[in-house]
């Protein structure tokens, strides 16, 4: 290579480097939009876990927006109807969509699993504020998510132990029966208060696993009079717990009902009437919105979702927190999903209080665990007792 | 296995196989009416009677004004309201069992098409009325008042014999014998029996084979209605995909007993609702369906006209 060859080469490179960092610089300057997806049950029999959640990433999203950023954030939504089935076949198309940089969700464990695929192919993180099936964030486990599932809650094997103190609590000589609904989330929750019912010597007398959308309860509920149970721990979801416990109250049995946070819902309520749901127990590791935002955060979740308080609407502080994870880091001017994924994994976020410190492990869980709060329906309204 | 809560609790397990048995029975005749007569498995009659759920709730909500703070009804007001809704339930399970055979079977039937066409027209009809409610109602569960205190009316060993149970067995009974006697008894029975041995026959006998089988249609819906009802009285809530485990359940059970049978029906109907208690009590909840079909598997092997289908011939519909 001759003197001349390489001076026109060094000019080149040169020139091909600031065209390079030119276009670098001019992609970013064009960047005026980003987009974040929720995903959960928008409809289905658990739509009101996903429309509760909804209210918490609208809320973020608006308080984000109105701080007039340089780059705007549109949050849209995907529908997996809380079905591992219906997730399966939404998230390709989210995986797809080049537009989408992050995922706030999935909200429930089986349907994580089930999108775990598409969004590892698509290299998407996600954050999600209320799958908390231990496996998830297992690295032995064939179900995990990592490096691109997260999650701002505590797993069940925090609630698992929860539920069952909670339920217990105030329960002389309790006599523990637990019920699963046979879907991932629910086997996982009562594996974790079965270990530590076994753990603590607490008086186990039964066990049943019942499949999702059963109508008719009575051979259970004969099961668990016949065990003499004092204390039922059903760990499902809410439309199957409501009729759970509407037919146990039906049959004059006494004792405590609990769940854990797929039975903690309003709806839970109307399905169970209100003669079964008083005194119902249940956890989540969940604080409620209007207990922890500030005015001008409740303010936000008013002027974003129409609604007056949050009340009665769960998840709604773990999805906002959720969705500020995404927001810390596309102020700190990650538009790519590379960019998110690698802020998200070692970035400090702050939770809705602005002092909850949020780190995630390599595995996606919060450094240090979350609380899991402690719910009762009293008069007719779930109330919370702060962490149990 | 646990046989000891058999022990404990054997009348409540009895009690309540048979009120979920006679639920069944009166789904199934929708099943085994139609198969009789047109030899065609209705797949929409679990959504006949997921219709039929909804018309009670919306008459005991929407009609009139009920919620979950409502308290029970009594006397002349709680007759009233319940007979309502019982005949809307009926009304619009049977109306909706004969719209669904003049637009998805009759035109197929006319043209002379083979059976797979109007199977696949059911499964078809099937998922077009789930997901059209499951649309409307944006798939939330909706929850009946409680129009009916559930009280024990009489008390066996020391279980209470609750009043909604005993309605369901009692009056579910009543109207399956009702309609044994009709099909049996009236001329419009008669010629649904004709039809079904033969369509030809009847034909050239002068009976006119729309009115028969739309009659059919409207005769098993009308009972999947009821069943509906007596449903939401004892469960008290539905969803837009209630019917599909106990439209299965009420099917196998038709089955079970033969199919186009009716008194196959219901003895098909009681043996399953007390097979699933007693499957779920001993062996667990989660054997209770995989029991259920390995007994009908084990049936069908060695009667494949189901249990009772050989022996009581006579009565096919």
């Amino acid at each position: 290579m001759n003197k001349n060859t390489k001076r026109v080469l060094g000019v080149v490179a040169a020139a091909t480097l600031v065209a390079g960092s030119i276009a670098i610089t001019s992609a970013q300057a064009a960047v005026k939009s980003v987009t974040l997806v929720y995903q959960g049950p928008l409809t289905g029999t658990d739509a009101q876990t996903g429309q509760d959640e909804l209210l918490g990433a609208q809320t973020a999203v608006q308080i984000y927006n109105d701080s007039n950023p340089a780059v705007t954030v549109k949050l849209i939504t995907a529908d997996d109807q809380g079905d591992g089935a219906v997730a399966g076949t939404v998230a390709p198309g989210i995986a797809q969509n080049k537009n989408v940089i992050g995922v706030v969700g999935p909200a429930y464990s089986g349907a994580s699993i089930a999108s775990f695929p598409s969004y590892k192919a698509g290299r998407l993180t996600m954050v999600s504020p209320s799958a908390t099936r231990v496996t998830l964030t297992d690295p032995k486990s064939a179900d995990n998510g990592y490096p691109f599932f997260h999650r701002v809650v505590g797993n069940d094997a925090l609630q698992g132990p929860a539920v069952v103190r909670w339920s217990t609590d105030g329960v002389s000589s309790p006599k523990v029966y637990v019920i699963d609904d046979q879907t991932p989330y629910g086997t996982g929750l009562a594996d974790a208060a079965n270990a530590y019912i076994k753990l603590k010597k607490i008086t186990k007398v039964g066990s049943d696993s019942v499949v999702q959308k059963t109508s008719d309860y009575t051979a259970t509920v004969s099961k668990i009079k016949a065990s003499k149970a004092n204390v039922v721990i059903y760990t499902g979801y809410y439309p199957d717990g409501g009729a759970l416990a509407k037919a146990l109250n039906d049959s004059g049995w006494v004792g405590t009902f609990a769940g854990g946070d797929g039975v903690l819902n309003d709806a839970f309520i109307d399905v169970a009437g209100k003669a079964a749901a008083e005194g119902v127990k249940f956890t989540a590791p969940a604080v409620p919105f209007e207990t922890a935002a500030s005015d001008a955060q409740q303010a936000a979740f008013t002027k974003a979702t129409k609604l007056k308080s949050a009340a009665g609407h769960v998840y709604v502080t773990e999805t906002f927190n959720a969705t500020n994870v995404f927001l810390t880091c596309i102020k700190q001017g990650k538009y790519s999903r590379a960019g998110i994924q690698a802020c998200v994994a070692t970035g400090t976020f702050y939770g809705l209080d602005g002092k909850t410190v949020l780190r995630f492990t390599r595995f996606g869980e919060v450094v240090g665990g979350a609380p899991v709060g402690g719910f009762q329906v009293v008069k007719g309204v779930i109330k919370y007792f702060g962490a149990v | 296995m646990n046989f000891s809560v058999v022990v404990s609790q054997f009348w409540p397990l009895l009690i309540n196989g048979l009120a979920l048995g006679f639920i069944y029975v009166l789904i199934s005749l929708g099943y085994t009416m139609v198969y009789g007569v047109l030899r065609l498995i209705n797949f929409a009659n679990s959504e006949i009677f997921m219709v039929g759920t909804f018309a009670t709730v919306i008459v005991s909500r929407n009609f009139f004004g009920f919620n979950q703070n409502t308290d029970p009804l009594h006397g002349f007001r709680l007759f009233y309201t319940m007979g309502l809704c019982l005949l809307a339930s009926m009304l619009v399970s049977g109306v909706t069992a004969v719209l669904v055979e003049i637009v998805a079977y009759r035109r197929l039937r006319a043209k002379g098409t083979n059976r797979l066409a109007s199977l696949i027209s059911a499964i078809g009809v099937s998922i077009i009325l789930q997901e059209g409610v499951r649309i409307l109602t944006h798939s939330v569960p909706m929850s009946n008042p409680r129009l009916l205190r559930k009280f024990s009316v009489v008390t066996i060993g020391d279980v209470g014999l609750r009043v909604d149970t005993l309605i369901v067995i009692v009056f579910a009974a009543v109207l399956f014998f009702a309609v044994d006697r009709f099909v049996t008894k009236t001329l419009l029975g008669k010629a649904i029996r004709a039809v079904s041995m033969s369509e030809e026959t009847s034909k050239l006998m002068g009976i006119n084979l729309n009115r028969v089988i739309s009659a059919t249609f409207l005769i098993g819906g009308s009972m999947t209605g009821a069943a509906a009802f007596l449903y939401e009285m004892v469960y008290e809530n539905t969803k837009y995909n209630v019917g599909f485990s106990i439209g299965l359940a009420a099917f196998t059970a038709a089955v079970l007993g033969g199919i186009g049978n009716l008194r196959g029906a219901f003895y098909g109907g009681l043996a399953l609702g007390l097979t699933e208690q007693f499957a779920a009590a001993i062996l667990g909840t989660q054997w209770k369906s995989v029991t259920v079909f390995l007994v009908l598997v084990l049936v069908l092997l060695f009667k494949p006209n189901g249990l009772f289908g050989e022996a009581v011939q006579q009565t096919r519909v």
